[in-house]
């Protein structure tokens, strides 16, 4: 089953919308579900153009697109378990909360915390995420736990925060403090970074650019060859402000300090 | 007549040894006061009445006129913000609090653009502090970190550190080791026994070089830590860990330079590696007088200190989404309520421009940048010059304002009580 949600046209364009009730399993009782436009509650066809292909028997085969101005729907696919969400445009913040599986694809950018304390699934952003990619919510012990989130753009600052499990992979840049308090799973970042694994506790944190402001407490332990890159890549260990027991992996021809 | 032990209303150190005299409502001499408390209790030019913006400019309304065309602007809004509540009493901030609920709006205070990091980091690792007492009476090590109380709090020195006799240190000058942080000279660095000029936004890279030294892995620390040598970061861990009772204070040069709350994180987890060999605190230097009140009343009330969202009927925080300032800047809100606040002259110009787009009502004493953004400015008492009520100094302790003069004006808490009776149809909290 496909279902289309096409926004309208709206008084107030720069109002939030918050939508958590857009994941594929609701809609296998049908559309009439509620959203919140600012402080009133709206019906999904208040705010959309809803069309409906076909039918479906188990979420799993729901694939929900999302088309039009997107841009400011938030908490799309939050708790999502299974099926499909498809987003032409950009999307609004927290999208994909706590989810623990399916498959979100983003063929435009999306808002701040994207994937925050993602338990599973599949996240792909083709444009840029926002600040807070993959994280937690503010003082949870633990981010991200498991799935995959993948950026073909750039991250804002703060991606990864409190990474615990899972993979994250930046195709572009990031922004201050990439892995910041990490305490597991991976993170890969194809481009720039500054300040990269403040304070990481664990996990692995590989660096293919150049990182700016590379901060004092991490030690160098050795080299490595990246075989499928080809690339030598300088190991740190840290964050030795505290435990230090995290791996930072850097382009041995890109450090900055 | 002249009124004793009056509290200065102006920044979080809530001094309450003001000596105040009047004649009728006019005050016309502070003793014991700052440069700046001298300023808030004699310079209080206020509006003689409530003004309404027209085509032809500003003209006078009846607070009756003001605060029924206030609750309808607050009532057909569908993201409105409720900002400001730092420089009034906690009883007003209650109210507040009370309409955010009642209309589904952002509640929002001044915490947001100073030491809102501190909360978020203090929401993460805790907070090892206390009283300003006990740091008077203790503390022979004092950290000012990335702030100037000189100007900022200019009795902060003399009532509780520097020059502050206290039990345990009865020869302050001699005994307090003075350490301060900064990015450039300041009148607070000439008085100190150890100026630590580190470079704009070395702040997180220092401290923790300082956590590392601490934790006795100095041996990875490059010579020279953002513009730090390496000697200095030692000698400062080893003053710090052979004293008997340290403090750090520090200010917005920590909480609004690049890294934010980490930077205070990162403090905080210092102070903490610090307490494995000596007693160590941190504290904030709150600037508002009254903005930890408007942190412990939000906190009471909804759970949370700060940006507090009711779109939805229930309580919802996440700064960078609920802070006043990104609710602006993303041009969300549709109405705002500044009360007790100035944000007209300190937020960033894209959330500034906004107040300036949509229906913005101003309640404070005294005319300022935001009025010439809003629509309406509604008059009323200072807190702590006509007005009494509770605050909390920047420690934490509640202090109760004094009412000095009576020059006429509604209570803030007054004016929202009947806004609130507007929108409800009923009885106010």
């Amino acid at each position: 089953m496909r279902v289309i949600l096409e926004s309208k046209v709206r008084k107030k364009p720069s109002l939030p919308i918050e939508a958590e009730a857009i994941i594929p399993r609701n809609f296998l009782k049908g559309t009439d579900l509620v959203v919140f436009e600012g402080n009133k509650e709206r019906t999904l066809s208040e705010l959309f153009w809803i069309f409906v292909e076909g039918t479906a028997v188990s979420p799993e085969n729901i694939e929900v697109v999302l088309k039009g101005d997107t841009s400011r729907i938030k908490r799309v696919g939050e708790y999502m378990d299974t099926g499909t969400i498809l987003i032409e445009g950009d999307i609004g913040m927290h999208c994909g909360n706590f989810m623990s599986g399916g498959t979100i694809e983003i063929r435009g950018s999306a808002d701040a915390w994207l994937g925050r304390e993602m338990r599973g699934g599949t996240i792909v952003c083709r444009g840029n995420a926002g600040h807070y990619c993959a994280t937690g919510y503010r003082g949870e012990k633990k981010g991200m736990q498991g799935g995959t989130v993948e950026v073909f753009g750039n991250a804002g600052d703060f991606c990864a925060e409190y990474l615990a499990g899972g993979t994250v992979h930046i195709h572009g840049h990031t922004g201050d403090f990439p892995g910041v308090e990490m305490r597991g799973g991976e993170l890969l970042i194809e481009g720039d970074a500054t300040r990269p694994c403040g304070n990481m506790k664990n996990g692995s944190c590989v660096i293919l650019g150049t990182v700016h402001d590379l901060l004092p407490t991490f030690e160098k332990s050795g080299t490595h060859l990246l075989p499928e890159r080809n690339l030598e890549m300088d190991v740190y260990t840290g964050d030795v402000a505290n435990r230090g027991k995290g791996t930072m992996m850097v382009a041995s021809r890109a450090l900055r300090r | 007549m002249i009124e004793q032990d009056v509290v200065c209303p102006f920044c979080g150190c809530l001094c309450d040894d003001l000596e105040i005299e009047t004649d009728g409502a006019r005050i016309v001499r502070v003793k014991n006061g700052c440069s700046l408390a001298e300023a808030t209790f004699m310079n209080d030019t206020r509006l003689p009445a409530p003004i309404r913006r027209t085509e032809a400019g500003w003209e006078e309304i009846s607070y009756d006129e003001a605060i029924s065309e206030t609750a309808e602007i607050l009532r057909e809004a569908d993201r409105p913000l409720l900002y400001g509540w730092s420089s009034t009493h906690g009883e007003t901030q209650s109210i507040g609090v009370h309409i955010a609920e009642l209309i589904g709006a952002v509640i929002d205070n001044t915490s947001t653009v100073c030491h809102g990091p501190s909360i978020l980091a203090i929401q993460e690792v805790g907070h090892p502090g206390c009283t300003l007492g006990q740091v008077k009476n203790r503390a022979d090590v004092i950290i000012y970190w990335g702030c100037n109380p000189v100007e900022a709090h200019p009795r902060h020195m003399s009532r509780y550190t520097t020059f502050a006799t206290g039990f345990f240190v009865p020869e302050a000058q001699r005994e307090r080791t003075v350490i301060v942080v900064d990015t450039r000279r300041t009148d607070t660095t000439n008085i100190a026994d150890e100026f630590v000029q580190i470079e704009h936004g070395g702040d997180y890279a220092v401290l923790s070089a300082l956590r590392a030294i601490v934790r006795g892995k100095a041996h990875v620390i490059p010579a020279s830590v953002a513009g730090v040598a390496k000697e200095q970061l030692v000698r400062i861990a080893e003053i710090c860990k052979n004293a008997k009772f340290g403090a750090i204070f520090f200010g917005l040069g920590l909480t609004m330079s690049r890294g934010k709350y980490k930077n205070v994180r990162n403090a905080i987890e210092l102070t903490d590696e610090l307490s494995r060999h000596t007693k160590f605190v941190i504290s904030p230097l709150r600037g508002h007088g009254n903005v930890y009140g408007s942190n412990e009343v939000f906190t009471w009330m909804t759970g949370y200190p700060f940006a507090v969202d009711f779109a939805r009927g229930i309580a919802f925080y996440n700064p960078g989404e609920t802070t006043a300032v990104d609710i602006l800047r993303r041009g969300e809100c549709d109405a705002a309520l500044i009360v007790a606040s100035d944000p007209g002259a300190n937020f960033p110009r894209a959330a500034a421009a906004h107040l300036a787009k949509i229906p913005t009502v101003v309640i404070d004493p005294h005319v300022n940048a935001t009025t010439a953004l809003s629509r309406i400015h509604i008059p009323c008492t200072a807190a702590g010059i006509d007005a009494a009520g509770t605050a909390y100094r920047m420690d934490g302790i509640p202090i109760r304002l004094k009412k000095v003069i009576d020059r006429g004006y509604p209570d803030d808490a007054e004016i929202l009580r009947k806004i609130y009776d507007r929108l409800d149809g009923g009885m106010g909290p």
